[in-house]
């Protein structure tokens, strides 16, 4: 992908194949970062991936504790239905979602679109931050009870600390699902002001033009690099918070 | 425990009975149900001050230029803002029905002319019957554009240009075989492809590159025999290749046989995991192909500085059975207004702008073909050299059958695998043919 | 809306390992009244959000199941209750008992691949020196967001009849013939096998990562001990590596099954089901009905009846949770 981002249109299909460019180009890139609306998707992208991300994770977290922490009657029903929910084929919800939301007046806004995707992901990341609440002892509580700290600050203080890899597994997860999301940001969202990133790389895509295969891959690096960077900026502290949250729990 | 079930029972009733509601509330308007096409009405001025009509325009099909001009026009005519939306192709089907369905839908869409039936028997788009001549401002619009755009005898789009099919070829390769002229037979044809076949001689190489599952292209020889696909009778469909396509099925396989490489038989002409005939075409691995209209910039775009435009002809397919021009398929785009439109008369209003000849001949220069065949033939005396044989067959286009479930015939890949097992001598014609019918049969009156 | 394929658990696998390896720990009993409304105070905002935005959906779309839903009652409000008409019709359907068939054989053979590459990876990597790991996990983390329509580009790249990196190696190993015209996409097989190898190119990552995790958590004190009674390296990984991986093999396991039963995108991208229906899944078949023919009321049936098989698939490992609902 990142070998042909850089080839002149004639070296990317040949009979044999070039690893790479005999002659490198940026000229790809430019016409990916011209192309129209792609700061004005790109904002929207970091807005409502950056609002899922933080939201999904604040609900994933209480709910977590709240399924892990605590013995409470219909605690496995709510187990059972999260899992449950998870094997729904894909777009099987797309219909009935877009139904719902538009009886709510959600179509077409950012609260729309960031709803629909932290419903997508909490399921799988109260499932994900829940193992790692299951791994602390509850001496933890228990000894934070003694110290007369109450729940809130047993939570915020003690339990977050050490499900933080938890956390940024969860994150990661929800990064990934969220900026790649295409046929939910397409259909939910009414103007081309409002789409989002995913939506900007299909229009290089037009069944009745020529491609611009070059082109086309430059902007998919453009689009891949900030899941990438995410990543790399967190996958340090995702391998060492969870050996420490390995040695401490 | 038990508590909890009943309360979860109520809360479920409770929502169902919402959604329900819900369901059955969103159906709305639609009640101005039009009489006979005769009563045709004329497109009035409107006044739309301080409205703004909301047009969806598909990527790639109209440029800035173009849009621009329609909207200055319709801006001084009515008073009114137009807000145009580019909207990309990728899941268009989806993003459509989900859209029309909305109580505040894109007052006009650009479609395309296979789509239409989808939408019109459904109830997404408005009957515009009644404008019929005043949107056909005196012209007669291309058959490929408006068959597909009449639903049961009710007009629900409006066409707005063709992009149809002719065979492209590479003067070079055609002249050092000795041939200079476009052939304007089909034995002529033949009989050029095979001095060319003769002086190339390349395992890879292919005279014409035909390849199977290029159903488009194959079309042209089950239609040259009478085949419609599929005609409706008394609301059921019925296909027709085993009753008046096996010839012409035939035919296809011995020219694709002679003329197109054996890997060629069970490829198509691009899309995933298929070589771009373009590209083909670029590296010299084939002197000829069946291409649209935007496929002579392909070409020259894929083979760096090897090829110019003027290194490229165009012409039509001659007819394999006999005189003329063979039919040839039509895609196109045309304007549909949405049913639940709030200004459906600026949406008319506007859709008498684009139709003008003003823009039409924009259009042209796009290019496209334009909406009518008088249109077209002056569009093609103007045409650049490298398109006119796409001008000069666009009176003679074919498009798909209007059925509601065509776009399910499509995804089943029904069309590739008739032509592609037939290319490739899996089947034999007629068994190809019965298989295509039945399939065809059964999803369009299923 | 289900989640993608490639999803990360990472932390998740380290979690379960490090739970494993002690005690399972019941929660707390109920000690005050603070502690009876705590646990509904902190699930209340997620529930809310979930009753709105995935339950009422989730009941909508089971009542659509029995409808003829489809373009018409988008439009215009219209439709009839027609039973369990969906229901029968799918059942008697030759095509779904055909594509579940496929279905099954297909992610049995998705989900063996890529937790054993995963499993080989990880192994790999716990082998490898830091600079070698951290491109590997670079390469990985590509493979893993890299956009659709970039992915589908990169296997035409690798896989065209005349063009292909994979049709011309292959020609040039001399052991098959003349590749360089085959087409993957029209043969059965072959088209399954560049699927296959696009689900675990993308799928891999996630467990590779996860396992890896998983395994470095393991005391090295361990192997010490066992090197030093001369146990063989199979032997290491078999006796002390593999039961500690166990948990987390479970639930990787468990998610891929759920992750490539419905498995949409890639299929639909190489060959959409083809040769002759011959590569189309139940995800394809619901894709087909819904969002083609928009027959909604058809296509919610399906994914009913998909998410039904799937539970009775999982069903041990629900159960197991149901039991002790605590572990996993």
């Amino acid at each position: 992908m990142i070998n042909t981002a850089f080839k002149p249109r004639s070296e990317i299909l040949t009979t044999t194949p070039k690893f790479l460019p005999s002659s490198a180009t940026f000229h790809n890139f430019y016409v990916a970062f011209t192309q129209a609306n792609f700061l004005t998707n790109l904002k929207n992208s970091v807005i409502v991936v950056g609002a899922t991300l933080i939201i999904a994770i604040a609900l994933a977290f209480f709910a977590s504790a709240a399924v892990s922490r605590f013995r409470f009657r219909g605690r496995r029903t709510i187990l059972v239905v999260i899992i449950a929910v998870q094997m729904l084929p894909g777009g099987a919800l797309l219909i009935p979602q877009f139904l719902a939301f538009n009886q709510m007046g959600l179509l077409g806004t950012y609260i729309g679109l960031i709803l629909a995707y932290v419903a997508a992901v909490l399921p799988f990341s109260i499932w994900v931050m829940r193992g790692f609440f299951i791994a602390l002892p509850k001496e933890l509580e228990e000894a934070a009870a003694v110290d007369g700290a109450g729940i809130w600050t047993t939570l915020w203080r003690i339990l977050f600390p050490l499900v933080a890899p938890g956390v940024i597994a969860t994150s990661v997860f929800a990064f990934i699902f969220a900026w790649n999301e295409y046929l939910t940001a397409y259909v939910f969202m009414k103007t081309q002001s409002m789409y989002t990133l995913p939506v900007w790389l299909a229009s290089f895509n037009v069944p009745n033009q020529p491609t611009d295969y070059g082109a086309q891959m430059a902007a998919s690096v453009l689009f891949s690099l900030p899941v990438v960077i995410f990543f790399m900026i967190i996958q340090r502290r995702l391998v060492t918070g969870m050996s420490a949250g390995a040695v401490k729990g | 425990m038990k508590k909890t079930r009943t309360l979860a029972i109520g809360a479920f009733t409770a929502v169902a009975a919402l959604s329900l509601a819900a369901c059955s509330s969103s159906g709305s308007g639609g009640d101005d149900k039009t009489g006979g096409a005769s009563d045709q009405k004329t497109i009035g001025t409107v006044d739309g001050s301080g409205k703004t009509l909301t047009v969806w325009a598909m990527s790639g099909d109209y440029t800035d230029e173009t849009l621009k001009a329609i909207n200055d026009k319709f801006k001084a005519d009515t008073g009114a803002d137009v807000k145009v939306e580019t909207q990309q192709w990728a899941d268009i089907g989806t993003k459509l029905t989900t859209a029309l369905a909305t109580t505040t839908p894109p007052d006009v869409i650009d479609i395309g002319n296979t789509q239409v039936s989808t939408y019109a028997a459904t109830g997404g788009l408005a009957d515009l019957s009644k404008y019929k001549d005043a949107l056909q401002q005196g012209g007669t619009w291309l058959g490929s554009l408006v068959d597909p755009s009449t639903v049961d005898g009710k007009l629900y789009a409006v066409p707005s240009f063709a992009g149809n099919r002719a065979v492209i070829y590479n003067k070079k390769t055609w002249a050092d075989a000795g041939v200079t002229e476009a052939p304007t037979t089909y034995a002529d044809l033949k009989s050029d492809l095979d001095k060319i076949k003769a002086k190339n001689t390349a395992s890879d190489f292919s005279a014409f590159y035909l390849p199977g599952q290029y159903w488009y292209a194959g079309l042209s020889w089950t239609f040259d025999t009478g085949s419609k696909i599929a005609t409706q009778q008394d609301g059921k469909w019925a296909a027709d290749f085993s009753d008046k396509g096996v010839k012409g099925l035939d035919e296809y396989k011995a020219f694709q046989n002679a003329y197109s490489s054996k890997a060629s038989q069970t490829l198509n002409s691009g899309g995933e995991n298929n070589p771009d005939q373009t590209q083909l075409f670029a590296d010299g691995k084939t002197a000829t192909i069946i291409g649209a209209l935007w496929d002579p910039a392909s070409i020259v775009k894929a083979a760096g500085k090897k090829l110019t435009l003027d290194d490229l002809g165009t012409f039509a397919l001659p007819s394999p059975s006999g005189d003329g021009m063979a039919y040839n398929f039509g895609g196109g785009e045309v304007w549909g207004v949405a049913q639940k439109s709030q200004n459906q008369d600026l949406a008319l209003a506007w859709l008498k702008v684009a139709t003008s000849e003003d823009i039409q001949l924009k259009l042209a220069a796009q290019p496209w073909i334009p909406n009518t065949n008088e249109l077209a033939a002056q569009a093609a005396t103007n045409a650049a050299p490298i398109n006119s044989g796409f001008f000069a067959g666009a009176s003679k286009t074919f498009s798909t059958p209007n059925a509601t479930k065509w776009a399910t015939v499509e995804a089943n890949k029904v069309m590739e695998n008739l032509f592609s097992s037939v290319a490739s001598g899996s089947k034999s014609s007629a068994d190809a043919a019965k298989t295509a019918d039945d399939a065809i049969n059964s999803t369009l009156n299923g | 809306m289900t989640i993608p394929t490639a999803a990360t658990a990472a932390g998740e696998g380290a979690a379960a390992v490090t739970g494993a390896s002690r005690q399972p720990r019941g929660p707390r009993p109920a000690a005050s009244r603070s502690r009876n409304r705590a646990p509904w105070l902190l699930m209340s905002p997620a529930m809310l959000v979930m009753a709105i935005l995935t339950a009422i959906p989730i009941i909508l779309l089971v009542l659509i199941s029995f409808t003829n839903t489809d373009q018409r009652t988008l439009f215009t409000g219209a439709y009839d209750s027609v039973g369990l008409a969906n229901y029968t019709d799918i059942f008697t359907d030759p095509e779904f008992w055909k594509s579940l068939v496929r279905t099954i054989v297909f992610t049995a053979a998705l989900v063996g691949g890529s937790v054993a590459i995963g499993m080989l990876l990880s192994n790999l990597m716990t082998r490898l020196g830091t600079v070698m790991r951290y491109v590997l996990t670079i390469a990985m983390i590509f493979a893993w967001a890299m956009p659709n329509v970039a992915s589908s580009q990169v296997w035409n790249w690798l896989f065209q009849p005349g063009y292909g990196v994979v049709n011309w190696l292959l020609t040039q190993l001399h052991v098959f013939g003349d590749m360089t015209q085959t087409s993957w996409a029209n043969n059965t097989w072959l088209g399954f096998t560049s699927i296959w190898l696009l689900v675990i190119w993308q799928a891999v990552p996630f467990i590779a990562l996860t396992l890896y995790a998983a395994q470095s958590q393991i005391d090295p004190a361990f192997y010490e001990a066992a090197r030093l009674d001369g146990a063989s390296e199979w032997r290491i990984y078999r006796s002390i590596t593999l039961p500690f991986l166990a948990p987390t093999l479970t639930l990787i396991t468990i998610l891929s099954i759920i992750w490539d039963f419905n498995i949409f995108n890639q299929i639909w991208l190489l060959t959409q089901g083809g040769p002759d229906d011959t590569t189309a899944t139940l995800g394809i078949w619901t894709y087909k009905t819904a969002f083609v023919s928009f027959e909604i009321g058809v296509g919610s049936a399906i994914a009913v009846v998909t998410t039904i098989l799937l539970m009775i698939f999982t069903g041990f490992y629900i159960r197991r949770l149901v039991r002790t609902g605590e572990d996993l």
